[in-house]
């Protein structure tokens, strides 16, 4: 059965050519203009995943009110926001709303499309809880890439997917300092720098949730960072 | 010229005031002259009129009978007073009665009031005669080769004793001949005596104690000083030197009386001494009153002048200063006023009354009402400047205050958003106001401006997203390889296209980090050691000297920020230097302050672009970099030094041939 990939976009031009690429990769493609119609349809039928656009026609925020409505639908669901903007507070929102990835529209449709991919890979997996992946541990770290999920001394971090493969990138080859390219390859995006440093920010504020003295990122003035057991 | 010197000057214009005040003072002066002038003619007609004809006053002479027919001899000014015989002595009315020492200083210096009398050149005397309160007095100088003083002795009349002897002759108040000698043994007093012969034809010299002198000898001759009551004396007067060159020789006499009998050949012509007090009752202080013959000799005078005092010292400072500038050079001090005064028939003049006055009573009214004027002007004007000073000073101060408002405003980017004196309600309230409104809308356009590249990376990611998403799925299209060039093609122009859109957001992205950025404690050494490093691998075409202290400099703050903020300086550096150059990254302390400079060689920055470099969207030169460069870079430089407390600044190299940024950072 094709999985279902809903695309709340109000812009046609962008909505149908990602219909026509997620089409292309075998997905059955649903496509609303805006949040009424949407939730309309989500309510009927939730889809595999969702891509939404944080302003929709008239509201400016309506993404944002979807993924609530839409996380309330379920817990599960993977979402994507998919913004024209690239703010900060933008991005700090919709992963607070229960988003598990926060793209701005200048990602590539190939990167787009390995991002679906690896989500929807991800909830196969955490709905095979007993077939162990494989398992990168250093340390207190643990990375099941299988899930993209991370773990700290047994607990799990909830890391946003761009997170999770910084974390994986870096963790990989422990001493290694990755810069801020190497990065943004492994995780399918393009930032800018700010960016990156504010993702990498968040990751240790995340592993810090769990562990105060968490210190295994270190940032190489200039270069990038690396990962410290 | 500043505003506070104009409105100084205008100030001063109020100064008119008191000059009109002076103008008019001096108006009123002169009207109060002229009316005191008629006032005075006036008064001196009217004394004139009350002594018509009294000869009896002004010489002496007793009046005819009322009744008396006017007789043709005593026709128009034919008084025989006013005829000046050669004998005839007309003394003057003396100020002051002269000490009676022989010495001639304390004598009027008029040497047309002497009288002269020559037998030939080697013998000859001079009178001077002057009349003080009833009193002749009489200075005789004798020209004599050879003064002899009688020989000391107690008898006068021993003729072998005589020596230079002078005869008094005069006619008494009856009309009798009178006759006195002086004889002197030696110089000092002097005594009168007359010579009478008694019953038995002996002579006597009895001392005339109403006479009294002094008798002095001088070169070429003597000199004798008399005074005698003017009670004694009547019409005739006349003197009579007997010279004598040897003791009881034979005297050379000559003078106004006959030598034979003592008989006087000239007449005493001088005011009757009542003159005096009939002019004294019309005295006032203030007032002199003169009463002179046709020939301008005084006769007598009563004078009152001193008992004004116009300048005494209780006069005001003030009232002095303000006197300069009033009273006209040559302006008299003193009012003269004359009235002839006329015979019993009006037909001849027989003196003239001169009353003068001081200006004293006039130009204390003058002063009064001057003093109260130009204190009142003075004052107003002096208040007006002042005024008008605090006033200039006010407003100087105001302008000066929006002057440097409206100059920080504009300097600085984030721009004032209060500016002062808007509640005033006068022009430089809306000048203020014109000013704040325009400093507003220059702020929101400035902020447009600032955030224009957010809001157009934001509006030109849409249709990006449509060209670059389609060129996605073309890729997966049979395209023919000839078109597949072109597809590459417009793959690498919207690649392009994002590079710049990334780079037009950078600020807004590096304002919310900012916003975002924790600060901590942290050792810029080994932040800047790192960073240099780093700059190594990506510039391998410059070197970079790092100059770092050697211990560790600990400031608070956000260590990612710092070393985008060294990007960005470093990415000048490199923009602006020829490959090979040596930068030099370097940190240095200085009181409150750490200082990161970053020098590059390459051309220096044109004076113009000082102050503007650290603007956002301002570019002052083209780089040689093909990246997309929206002058952002060195705003970022700035947001990210303000954030620290500190500040960006550039400046040339001090030999010209590089460029230094400077960014410090408040420890």
């Amino acid at each position: 059965m094709k999985r279902l990939v809903a695309i709340v976009e109000d812009e046609p031009a962008i909505r149908d050519n990602y219909a026509a690429a997620f089409t292309r990769e075998g997905y059955a493609v649903r496509t609303y203009a805006n949040r009424a119609q949407a939730m309309d349809a989500f309510t009927a039928r939730l889809p595999d995943l969702a891509v939404i656009d944080i302003s929709l026609e008239d509201e400016p925020e309506g993404g944002f009110e979807l993924c609530r409505q839409l996380r309330a639908l379920s817990a599960e669901l993977p979402i994507i926001f998919l913004t024209a903007r690239d703010s900060e507070l933008d991005a700090v929102s919709g992963l607070r709303l229960g988003a598990d990835d926060f793209l701005t529209k200048d990602l590539s449709l190939p990167h787009l499309i390995a991002r679906v991919n690896a989500l929807l890979r991800r909830v196969d997996a955490l709905r095979k809880p007993n077939t162990p992946g494989e398992l990168v541990r250093r340390g207190a770290l643990t990375l099941d890439a299988e899930r993209m999920q991370a773990q700290w001394d047994g607990q799990v971090v909830l890391l946003s997917l761009t997170e999770f493969w910084i974390v994986h990138a870096l963790a990989r080859h422990p001493g290694h300092v990755r810069n801020r390219q190497q990065l943004m390859d492994a995780a399918n995006v393009v930032l800018d720098d700010n960016t990156i440093t504010s993702h990498v920010k968040r990751i240790r504020r995340k592993f810090q949730g769990i562990d105060p003295k968490f210190d295994a990122v270190q940032t190489v003035y200039g270069m990038g960072y690396r990962w410290v057991e | 010229m500043s505003l506070r010197l104009k409105l100084l000057l205008l100030g001063l214009a109020t100064l008119v005031l008191p000059w009109g005040g002076c103008q008019y003072a001096r108006e009123m002066e002169s009207a109060l002259r002229e009316g005191e002038e008629n006032s005075l003619q006036a008064v001196s007609q009217t004394i004139a009129a009350s002594l018509q004809g009294r000869t009896d006053l002004l010489y002496r002479e007793s009046l005819p009978p009322a009744d008396a027919p006017d007789t043709p001899t005593r026709g128009a000014s034919g008084h025989a007073f006013l005829q000046s015989g050669p004998y005839d002595l007309r003394p003057l009315a003396l100020t002051a009665a002269p000490l009676l020492d022989g010495y001639s200083d304390d004598w009027p210096r008029d040497p047309s009031a002497w009288a002269y009398f020559a037998k030939d050149d080697r013998h000859r005397f001079a009178i001077l005669s002057g009349v003080y309160e009833r009193m002749l007095y009489l200075l005789l100088e004798v020209r004599d080769e050879h003064p002899l003083f009688d020989a000391p002795g107690t008898n006068t009349l021993d003729p072998a004793t005589f020596g230079d002897r002078v005869w008094l002759g005069f006619e008494d108040s009856q009309g009798e001949q009178r006759a006195v000698f002086l004889a002197a043994t030696g110089p000092g007093a002097v005594t009168a005596r007359r010579i009478e012969t008694g019953e038995y034809g002996q002579q006597s010299a009895p001392l005339e104690p109403r006479i009294h002198g002094a008798w002095q000898t001088m070169s070429h001759g003597y000199r004798i000083e008399l005074r005698v009551p003017l009670s004694m004396l009547g019409n005739g007067f006349g003197v009579l030197v007997d010279d004598r060159d040897a003791r009881g020789a034979d005297p050379l006499s000559y003078g106004t009386l006959r030598s034979d009998d003592l008989h006087t050949l000239g007449r005493l012509i001088v005011a009757a001494p009542e003159l005096t007090s009939y002019l004294a009752q019309f005295l006032q202080p203030g007032l002199k009153l003169a009463v002179t013959a046709p020939s301008g000799r005084v006769l007598a005078r009563a004078d009152a002048l001193g008992q004004v005092t116009g300048l005494g010292p209780g006069t005001p400072i003030l009232a002095r200063l303000y006197r300069r500038f009033v009273d006209r050079p040559g302006t008299r001090a003193l009012l003269e006023s004359s009235a002839p005064i006329y015979d019993r028939d009006h037909t001849g003049v027989i003196g003239k009354l001169e009353v003068t006055q001081t200006a004293n009573r006039w130009i204390r009214l003058r002063d009064h009402a001057l003093m109260r004027m130009l204190n009142f002007s003075l004052s107003t004007s002096v208040v007006a400047v002042t005024l008008m000073f605090a006033f200039a000073a006010w407003l100087a101060l105001r302008l000066s205050r929006l002057r440097q408002a409206s100059e920080s405003a504009l300097t600085r980017t984030g721009l004032v958003t209060s500016f002062p004196d808007t509640d005033s309600r006068d022009e430089l309230g809306d000048v203020a106001r014109g000013f704040s409104t325009l400093l507003q809308r220059l702020n929101e356009y400035t902020s447009y401006l600032r955030t224009l590249a957010g809001k157009l990376a934001h509006e030109i990611r849409t249709p990006l997203t449509i060209v670059r998403s389609s060129l996605d799925n073309l890729e997966s299209e049979q395209v023919p390889p000839s078109a597949r060039v072109y597809l590459e093609r417009a793959r690498q122009g919207s690649e392009r296209l994002n590079a710049i859109l990334i780079a037009m957001g950078a600020a807004t992205r590096v304002e919310e980090a900012i916003g975002s950025a924790e600060r901590i404690s942290f050792d810029l050494v080994p932040v800047l050691e790192s960073a240099v490093a780093a700059y190594r691998g990506a510039f391998p075409e410059r070197s970079f000297g790092p100059e770092l202290p050697a211990e560790g400099v600990v400031i608070r703050g956000a260590p990612d920020l710092i070393v985008q903020m060294l990007d960005k300086l470093i990415d000048n550096a490199v923009d602006f230097s020829a490959a090979g150059a040596l930068i030099i990254v370097r940190l240095r302390l200085d009181s409150q302050a750490a200082v990161i400079e970053v020098d590059n060689p390459g051309p220096a920055l044109p004076a113009h672009v000082q102050g503007r470099l650290f603007e956002s969207l301002w570019q002052s030169r083209a780089g040689a970099n093909s990246q997309p460069h929206f002058g952002l870079g060195l705003y970022i430089v700035r947001l990210i030094a303000e954030f620290h407390g500190g500040e960006a600044s550039a400046a040339n190299l001090p030999d010209g041939s590089g460029v230094r940024f400077a960014v410090r950072l408040s420890r």
